[in-house]
């Protein structure tokens, strides 16, 4: 029994990831694996999730909720992100601060992949690696389609 | 680590702080001497099959499963090696007494022999009687040696060493639910904190890990140098002698100075009226203690503890005097520990920002369990 309600829990688990822009293409057994690295934080509606200029130790996946990006301390968002999306992934790549802070704007869950577990994982896992860094790839792609789309 | 783009640098009450931590957390371990032992193997054995729990559950194993395979494989293996070694041990054992006695009495011929030798050389010695001296007083300190200590110190060997069962129990347990009260830590820590825990979190964990590693390699290297150096000086039993002095080591200049009257007791009683092999075990060990000390400790264990020589040497000193041998083992360790979470609470405590940040959460979370509530 107690079996069964763990196997149904890491199901669920697994499933709140597998909606995901960035771990959308990871089979179930990738996403057990990436689960098992993975912290849930929940944040009121105007919590701040981090802030421009801190060191980015982890990335944000959103599960439910929405969260806007600001510029540093500008009240007008630069984007609103809801369930699926990801962010703070650039601290983790770049290795550079926060170029943004994010804050919720509505009660909201959010799975965390701290940088150590996030590093650990593109090092050591062939599969999740290149499926991380090809949804990586796209996502970079999508915005840099979208900044040149608003400059011309 | 930085904060908003600009480097923290610990002042001087975090390091006041710091030291006074590990003070307190190695009286604490005085209290408890009898864990010392099998808690600091219970890490050494924690972090050597992490990685391989860790390989288990980047293939999709769960936590547990894969604590639970990786310690069935390290206990299987080391039961193989109890079965064909237990028995010459307890042979060891049992003549442990009369081996004790012999290996005393060689040591003891080699200072009478280098008494004589210096007798003969210099005349205020001989004019003194040294080596008369030094029989008559040590002949009588062995006389009663073997009735009035050596029960004693068989006793409490005896009803210590079954702590080191804790060992295995422990670093199972703590491969086992390692991740659990990590979750657990941080699940307690607010939102404002949580980026800057992960970080300390993380730091500890290499912090300890890079030390109870490196004291790990520190020991093969040892063990290694000094089985080679009385191989080739021609003492039985080189590689066990070297495990025991390699092990002797990790209590800071106790343990090595017992290392070396070990290999020098073994060899002058293997080799009599030969003191020139008792000599060159002395040699090759203060030559394995300069290499371990200027070459392989900070390629080790050195590396781990990022703090200045002077202070090492000071925390050593004062963890002796504090807790004694655990004190002298711990010191470094814990201070290790200490400085990287002594400087992150500094980090924390004097961010206004990260305060702030914290302040405003309470608030919302204030003004949401208050909104349907209303006094009449």
């Amino acid at each position: 029994m107690r079996l069964r309600l763990r196997e149904e829990k890491h199901r669920r688990d697994g499933q709140r990831l597998a909606g995901s822009e960035l771990f959308g293409g990871l089979g179930e057994r990738e996403l057990r694996v990436v689960e098992a690295f993975a912290h849930e934080r929940r944040f009121l509606a105007g919590e701040v999730v981090f802030d421009a200029g801190e060191e980015g130790q982890a990335l944000y996946v959103i599960v439910a909720g929405r969260v806007a990006v600001h510029a540093d301390s500008q009240a007008t968002a630069l984007a609103e992100l809801g369930p699926g999306a990801f962010f703070g992934e650039m601290g983790l790549l770049d290795d550079v601060p926060r170029s943004a802070q994010v804050r919720a704007v509505e009660p909201s869950t959010l799975v965390v992949l701290p940088r150590t577990d996030f590093e650990r994982l593109m090092a050591s896992h062939a599969r999740i690696a290149s499926s991380i860094s090809l949804q990586l790839a796209r996502h970079l792609g999508r915005r840099l389609r979208a900044m040149l789309g608003d400059s011309a | 680590m930085t904060l908003h783009g600009s480097r923290y640098r610990p002042g001087p009450l975090v390091w006041l702080g710091n030291i006074a931590a590990t003070c307190l957390v190695l009286f604490f371990f005085q209290k408890i001497l009898w864990l010392v032992v099998p808690f600091v193997l219970a890490l050494i054995i924690h972090y050597l099959l992490a990685p391989l729990k860790l390989r288990l559950v980047l293939r999709g194993v769960s936590h547990d499963a894969a604590a639970t395979w990786v310690s069935g494989l390290a206990f299987a293996a080391f039961a193989l090696l109890a079965t064909f070694g237990f028995p010459r041990l307890l042979g060891d054992l049992v003549n442990l007494h009369g081996t004790a006695l012999r290996y005393v009495g060689g040591g003891l011929r080699l200072l009478a022999d280098a008494l004589s030798d210096l007798e003969g050389r210099f005349t205020f010695l001989a004019d003194g009687s040294a080596r008369q001296m030094l029989e008559v007083q040590l002949g009588s300190f062995f006389e009663h040696f073997a009735a009035n200590y050596l029960p004693g110190i068989a006793l409490g060997v005896a009803a210590w060493s079954p702590t080191l069962l804790l060992a295995p129990f422990l670093a199972f347990f703590m491969l086992r639910d390692g991740w659990r009260f990590r979750r657990l830590l941080l699940r307690a820590v607010p939102n404002a904190y949580f980026e800057r825990s992960l970080y300390v979190l993380d730091a500890v964990d290499r912090t300890a890990r890079q030390y109870f590693v490196g004291l790990l390699q520190l020991t093969v290297l040892d063990t290694l140098c000094l089985a080679v150096g009385l191989w080739i000086i021609g003492i039985d039993g080189a590689l066990l002698l070297g495990l025991l002095a390699a092990v002797l080591a990790w209590v800071p200049f106790v343990g090595s100075v017992l290392g070396c009257v070990l290999v020098v007791l073994v060899a002058a009683t293997d080799f009599p009226g030969q003191p020139g092999v008792a000599y060159a075990a002395i040699g090759l060990f203060v030559a394995v203690r300069l290499l371990d000390d200027f070459v392989f400790m900070p390629l080790t264990v050195g590396k781990s503890l990022n703090m200045h020589p002077l202070l090492t040497v000071l925390m050593i000193f004062v963890g002796g005097a504090v807790a004694g041998v655990p004190g002298l083992m711990l010191v470094l360790p814990v201070l290790g520990v200490i400085m990287v979470i002594g400087e992150t609470a500094g980090l924390l405590l004097t961010d206004p920002r990260l305060r702030a940040r914290h302040a405003h959460a309470r608030a919302l979370e204030q003004r949401r369990v208050w909104r349907d509530l209303t006094l009449d």
